[in-house]
């Protein structure tokens, strides 16, 4: 892993059904991100998703369903240009994967293709580490990032 | 309220950053100021790739030039590197509390509620 990606998990005191329909439909979705979701659960499915008033400063962002497995899988890709296919490279791919624990789930998230967006920021990093003297302010706030990377050789 | 990676990210501070060279220079400024032709010593580019390459760290405010002689001056700008490194980190935390609703509302509907 590197710094261009993005991982979590977390339990989920309810069944992979439930947490499926929770990170996958429409309806759902806008309850815990976007403003307006416009999707199909399908693989393929072209959309959008808007925060806030797009007469107002709002922004919309395309959202495009990249594959559908409930209740174990569901991925995405935004953030590539409006009109353009979503692809590596012009987009941000977020996965969910989950896993029956318990009388729960274990919900893993990641999110990738920051490297391929120009989005690598491991060297600045290293820099960071590197180049010390005056950084002490900036250094606490990396530690939630640090603590998922292995650090490269 | 903050929402998605295209409202709190600043799409050009990162593509500045994004291209290789550039992450040389801004390592190379970082031990010490330098210009076009200094930097281009250093590195297997032209003085001209190099001069346009800190036109757009200039323009992103990652460096500050300073006249000198013919040339100029580049020296990065701290705060601003911070800041690219601190958005990514924001990424991160929304992702946090992303999932903290998606659980609340995951375990609510399990709950009947």
């Amino acid at each position: 892993m590197e710094f261009g990606s993005i991982e979590r998990e977390i339990y989920v005191e309810a069944s992979p059904e439930t947490v499926f329909e929770v990170v996958s439909s429409p309806e759902r979705i806008t309850q815990w991100w976007p403003d307006g979701a416009h999707y199909d659960v399908a693989p393929g499915s072209a959309g959008e998703i808007r925060f806030g008033d797009p007469e107002a400063g709002g922004g919309v962002a395309a959202f495009t369903v990249v594959d559908v497995q409930p209740p174990r899988l569901f991925s995405f890709r935004w953030t590539h240009p409006a009109g353009q296919e979503a692809r590596e490279g012009n987009s941000l791919l977020v996965t969910f994967r989950l896993a029956p624990a318990g009388e729960g789930t274990v919900l893993q998230m990641t999110e990738t293709g920051f490297r391929e967006m120009g989005w690598e920021a491991a060297v600045l990093e290293q820099q960071y580490r590197e180049h010390v003297s005056g950084w002490d302010f900036f250094l606490p706030r990396l530690a939630p990032c640090a603590e998922k990377l292995q650090v490269r050789p | 309220m903050s929402t998605g990676v295209a409202a709190d990210i600043d799409d050009d501070l990162w593509s500045a950053v994004g291209d290789p060279t550039r992450r040389r220079m801004l390592d190379l400024l970082l031990v010490g100021d330098g210009t076009a032709t200094t930097l281009s010593q250093q590195m297997p580019v032209t003085r001209q790739a190099v001069a346009k390459h800190l036109g757009v760290l200039d323009r992103v405010g990652l460096v500050r030039a300073t006249p000198a002689g013919r040339e100029k001056r580049y020296r990065v700008d701290e705060a601003q590197l911070a800041r690219a490194v601190a958005q990514l980190t924001s990424v991160g935390s929304a992702w946090d509390a992303r999932l903290q609703r998606i659980k609340r509302i995951a375990e609510a509907i399990q709950r009947g509620v």
